[in-house]
């Protein structure tokens, strides 16, 4: 996708989230206030635009902590320069997840 | 909350789970389950106070993965929407191709009357006492053997094992119309008994008992009827000059009745004392006649006036009647035993290292094997039917020799494809692998692997065809790739 392409609010709430390091589903429907139905399909949406990636943690640190292990997203180039694109766009994405917020993963 | 409470919520999702992930991609489906189950336990993990699940803590994680059904669904229709769920190669489009070559073959073979003639149930109604009687050392069940006079006798004389005879012998007569144009027709001069024998119909049939006793009556063939008399529907009762008698129309034969040797303009019917030559005999056979008829040919001794034995044989005229459908069984039955030898026949010759595919899988693959053969045969015999009709509106043996030859080369040819193609379909998606690589050397052969990858645009398996067949990689071979490599295969985005 381009970096150009015009994002929904919520497709950009999301990438938002996860740059400000809520990098599992469950983390950013808490972070969005979104509910289920709408953040695991959008992100389907973003990944399959390449504009995040998915990548399971290692059995063992799940193991360490006594959880299954999650399911980790993360923004690609291309959805850095979207992301970016989006905040111009939506300039009060900053304010309600500052991306200064401390990282989950 | 009780404990057995929550037991009964924790079924309740995973009942939830297990049902979505129907609605997801069955390459996904796992991958999908692992994640909603991880979420699942961290939402959880969140909602707990004090180790404790309240009610509305439960209704919460309810709502919570009752989203898990809205993301299967979208799932499922991204994938529709990947390049490699397109129409183009898939099973469906292959069937429908099939589909439409039968619809085509099946809609001409009801244009063309020859075909719709073939096809009529009707003229394969045939009387199982008759049989033709014939001298045993004829080639050929055609030629015409009998003479008139052993026709005589033997229908004067008493019989044990038949109770009717009729004879007709072949001729080409020149005819003479109203309009005194002459013609050359082939006629069969015939016992008067022939037709009613044969139970064959007759139309225009419209003249009365007495103009037929006086003149010999004569049955046109509707190729002739239509050919020389413009399909006149008032041509019963008129006179026309055959071979300088007269002889009165007395009805019209519909096209394909006749199926015995001889392709007849018309059929003489004559007093047995006028009649003379070689012919052919047909007998109608009496109960015991019947129970000696215990195939389609049987030996018969005929003993003459001066005590000396001729042989004959009897004929079934089952052979004669079998129509288009017994010739077309004959030839899928030659082009199944030739298959072998142009074709690998085997399917079995896909290997998966890992993941094999599921039941459901394989039984898709096997049905849609099925369902091509099923929709090759029936256009090939519609299809065959009308390459040996096209030109034809009458019954021929060059029609039959024209179908017999083009069922069975389709029906070949059809049939390597099928298996060849069969091969080449993903035992996961049943799509077509594409994007053929060549990989090796061919002076490697022996000592590195050589051959042509081949992959599923669905990112399902790559399909590994070695180029010369070795002890150690004689058949081809499929690779199932996990969702690891499932990024390969999403759109055209990066990442």
């Amino acid at each position: 996708m381009a970096p150009e392409t015009k994002l929904s609010h919520t497709a950009a709430l999301i990438l938002q989230a996860i740059q400000a390091g809520f990098v599992y589903g469950f983390s950013i429907m808490e972070m969005t206030g979104l509910p289920s139905g709408t953040v695991y399909p959008a992100m389907r949406r973003l990944e399959r635009d390449g504009m995040i990636r998915s990548n399971w943690e290692k059995q063992a640190i799940a193991d360490a902590e006594q959880r299954p292990p999650r399911k980790y997203y993360k923004l690609t180039a291309t959805g850095n320069l979207t992301l970016e694109g989006a905040r111009k766009r939506y300039p009060l994405l900053e304010r309600l997840i500052p991306s200064e917020e401390v990282s989950r993963t | 909350m009780t404990p057995h409470v929550g037991w009964i919520f924790t079924r309740i999702e995973r009942a939830l789970f297990r049902g979505a992930s129907w609605l997801a991609p069955e390459a996904d489906r796992a991958e999908w389950l692992q994640e909603w189950r991880a979420e699942l336990w961290h939402a959880r993990e969140s909602i707990r106070i004090d180790g404790q699940i309240t009610w509305a803590g439960e209704k919460e994680i309810l709502r919570f993965c009752a989203g898990a059904i809205q993301d299967a669904w979208t799932l499922r229709k991204l994938e529709k929407r990947k390049p490699g769920t397109a129409f183009h190669g898939s099973a469906a489009e292959c069937l429908l191709i099939l589909l439409a070559l039968f619809a085509a073959s099946y809609l001409l073979s009801q244009l063309l009357p020859g075909v719709r003639a073939e096809n009529d149930p009707s003229l394969y109604r045939v009387n199982p006492n008759l049989i033709m009687i014939q001298d045993a050392f004829a080639g050929d069940d055609s030629l015409a053997t009998i003479s008139v006079e052993n026709y005589k006798i033997w229908k004067t004389s008493r019989q044990r094992y038949f109770d009717g005879f009729a004879f007709y012998r072949i001729a080409k007569e020149t005819v003479i119309g109203r309009d005194e144009s002459k013609e050359r027709w082939k006629v069969a001069h015939a016992s008067p008994n022939l037709f009613w024998m044969l139970g064959l119909p007759t139309t225009l049939s419209s003249v009365s008992g007495d103009a037929v006793g006086r003149t010999p009556g004569v049955i046109l063939s509707e190729a002739i009827w239509r050919r020389d008399f413009a399909a006149d529907p008032r041509i019963g009762g008129r006179v026309v000059r055959i071979g300088g008698a007269d002889a009165r129309v007395i009805g019209v034969a519909p096209a394909n009745v006749w199926r015995l040797p001889g392709n007849m303009d018309a059929w003489l019917l004559e007093p047995d004392d006028v009649n003379r030559g070689i012919g052919y005999v047909i007998a109608h056979l009496t109960p015991a006649g019947r129970l000696e008829m215990n195939s389609n040919r049987v030996e018969i001794i005929s003993s003459s006036a001066d005590d000396s034995d001729e042989e004959l044989r009897g004929i079934s005229f089952a052979d004669r009647t079998k129509g288009p459908w017994g010739l077309y069984q004959f030839a899928l039955l030659l082009a199944f035993l030739a298959l072998p030898a142009i074709t690998s026949v085997s399917l079995g010759e896909s290997h998966f290292y890992s993941s094999p595919p599921s039941w459901s899988n394989r039984f898709a693959h096997w049905l849609f094997l099925v369902a091509k053969i099923v929709l090759l045969l029936p256009s090939v015999y519609f299809a065959s039917l009308d390459l040996a009709y096209c030109h034809a509106t009458n019954f021929s043996i060059g029609s039959q020799y024209i179908q017999l030859i083009s069922t069975f080369v389709m029906t070949l040819f059809g049939l390597r494809w099928i298996v060849l193609d069969q091969r080449n379909r993903c035992p996961i998606c049943l799509r077509r692998v594409t994007h053929p690589a060549r990989v090796g050397m061919a002076g490697r052969t022996f000592l590195a692997w050589n051959g042509t990858e081949l992959m599923c645009a669905g990112g399902h398996t790559l399909l590994h065809v070695p180029a010369l067949p070795t002890s150690w990689f004689a058949t081809q071979r499929w690779l199932y790739l996990d969702t690891s490599w499932k990024f390969l295969f999403v759109g055209s985005g990066p990442g």
